[in-house]
């Protein structure tokens, strides 16, 4: 069974890092998960794609195919843009809707769900670099790809320690925005 | 035995070169190349070597070579630029015969290019990186895993060959981020390769006099054996020289201590020069290289879903390229030849040059963007 995830942003949002957990937890778990970005020349503001791969058989090619991603997350318009259409119909995607505009089309096509991470990173956290882990935590509710709390423990073990109640508190905020969003 | 990293490749590379020895690297970062410079910064001083980020790319390669003029062993990392940048000292480690290990992550160019995207570029520079005549060992890793095993390969192909050695990664396996299955230490330490030395007496030590197509016997310098060591055609002691018949026996020396030697043996090492996958019926046969081959893989796979009898070839060693396997492809699969590659075609050259024929089919992709199954798919579905 393979797991196609893709996070966009624009560089410096800290969406690579949330690929690499995830990628790690996976294989920590007796399988395999790749991860690749792409990005462009521009330090900060550069349209940014994540791929996270994870599957429990070998995986070669590590990016998404387009039109098979079962998930994506968007915390940037441009990138959003850009990078949708390698979602599959059906498929789930997560916005920022102060950040992201999603078309009448794409409410259509995809299951659409509006959570203010960074908001909720800034404000509720207090840390907006907390974010990925918001997101984070948001992708593995949502897709049940991964067992939470190995993916909090992976997660704990690629931050500092001075963070590490931030962002569990970021991952348990993640969680519960994500369920009440599917409760909708 | 076997260890388990999760990684980047381009971190895999730089844990390699220490594992196979090394202890000195000196360079410039660059885009997409610059992590493995990183990890050599971390882990070189815990090792007791010697890193250095020196003023440019010119001086990176500078440092690195005469470094391992002293016995020690060393790389340097870069992209395409940088090593447009490096030309003229990699001539000097070729004609010197200095072993030297220098990483090429691929980008687009030409010139500054597309610094964050992958390409294949430089396939052809590291066949000819430098004017004159010489021979390149270019190895191409296609898998984190290689990003390790073929970097202590080109440790050791170096110090055999005493040559600089090319090892070639791109973009999206220098910075994929994923489980990489590599040799104990143990293991990587057993197979590590040392260059030559000469043990007598110093006054009868003549480094460059050597028999054709052997590589020279060059003592680490300040251990008591002096020799001259320099750009120009030198003579068994190393100093310059102009002699006619001296000058074409180090030409065909330099070319023929690789070349001919490859030939011969069928390769450089016993180690595999190439990856085959599903050719044993395959009727159409794949040919791709570095992260193409990863996608090449699963169009493989896909295309046998679809009941079309598929098989890949991959080349691992580049230059000098696997002729003989080559020239057994072209005459097995004919016109069902398939060839990928992110460049305009510089590795499909040699193939056609092997194969004496162009009847192949391409899908080659320059503008930065990996090629991704679906789209080799439906070129093999043109062909059949």
């Amino acid at each position: 069974m393979r797991n196609s995830l893709r996070f966009t942003g624009v560089g410096g949002q800290g969406v690579l890092l949330a690929g690499e957990i995830m990628a790690a937890c996976k294989i920590e778990n007796g399988g395999n998960g790749l991860k690749t970005a792409t990005y462009t020349s521009q330090v900060r503001g550069g349209p940014t794609v994540v791929d996270i791969t994870l599957d429990d058989d070998e995986i070669r090619y590590p990016y998404a195919n387009e039109g098979e991603i079962d998930f994506m997350l968007s915390v940037a318009n441009v990138s959003y843009q850009q990078f949708k259409n390698g979602v599959k119909p059906g498929g789930i995607i997560v916005v920022d809707p102060n950040l992201v505009t999603p078309t009448d089309e794409d409410r259509k096509k995809w299951v659409i769900h509006e959570i203010p991470i960074i908001t909720i990173a800034k404000e509720e956290v207090g840390n907006v670099i907390t974010q990925s882990v918001v997101a984070l935590a948001i992708t593995n509710t949502m897709t049940n790809v991964l067992p939470k709390q190995s993916l909090i423990d992976t997660m704990l073990s690629k931050v500092p320690t001075k963070v590490h109640a931030a962002n569990k508190l970021a991952y348990e905020l993640g969680e519960k925005y994500a369920k009440e969003a599917m409760a909708k | 035995m076997a260890r388990e990293e999760i990684s980047t490749g381009n971190e895999l590379c730089s844990m390699a070169a220490i594992d196979a020895g090394a202890r000195f690297f000196s360079g410039y970062p660059i885009t997409p190349s610059s992590e493995v410079m990183h990890v050599a910064s971390d882990l070189l001083p815990e090792v007791g070597g010697k890193f250095i980020q020196m003023e440019d790319e010119i001086a990176g390669i500078c440092a690195a070579l005469g470094a391992s003029m002293t016995g020690v062993k060393s790389y340097t990392a870069t992209s395409g630029p940088g090593i447009s940048l490096k030309a003229e000292q990699i001539g000097f480690g070729f004609i010197a015969e200095i072993p030297l290990v220098i990483v090429n992550v691929m980008r687009g160019g030409p010139s500054t290019g597309l610094p964050t995207r992958v390409s294949q570029a430089d396939i052809g520079q590291a066949q000819y990186p430098t004017h004159g005549d010489f021979a390149s060992i270019t190895l191409c890793a296609g898998s984190l895993t290689e990003c390790y095993t073929q970097t202590v390969r080109a440790f050791n192909l170096a110090e055999k060959y005493m040559t600089p050695v090319f090892i070639l990664l791109d973009e999206t396996i220098g910075h994929m981020h994923g489980k990489a299955v590599i040799p104990d230490l143990a293991e990587v330490e057993a197979s590590v390769v040392n260059r030559a030395t000469f043990d007598g007496a110093p006054a009868d030590y003549k480094p460059y006099d050597v028999p054709m197509n052997k590589p020279a016997v060059l003592n680490p310098m300040f251990k008591g054996y002096k020799y001259h060591i320099t750009g120009l055609h030198h003579g068994y002691e190393g100093f310059p020289t102009e002699d006619a018949v001296q000058c074409e026996f180090n030409i065909e020396r330099l070319v023929g201590k690789i070349n001919t030697v490859a030939k011969e043996n069928d390769g450089l090492d016993d180690l595999p020069d190439y990856e085959e996958y599903m050719m044993d019926d395959a009727e159409v046969c794949i040919i791709a290289y570095g992260s193409i081959g990863l996608g090449a893989y699963e169009a493989v796979n896909k295309l046998r879903e679809q009941g079309i009898k598929a098989g890949m070839f991959r080349p691992i060693l580049l230059w000098p390229s696997p002729a003989k396997k080559i020239a057994e492809i072209g005459v097995k699969f004919k016109d069902k030849i398939f060839i990928t590659e992110l460049n305009m075609g510089q590795y499909s050259k040699e193939i056609e040059r092997i194969i004496k024929r162009d009847d192949f089919t391409t899908l080659l992709k320059a503008n930065g963007r990996p090629i991704a199954p679906s789209e080799m798919v439906a070129k093999v579905k043109e062909m059949m």
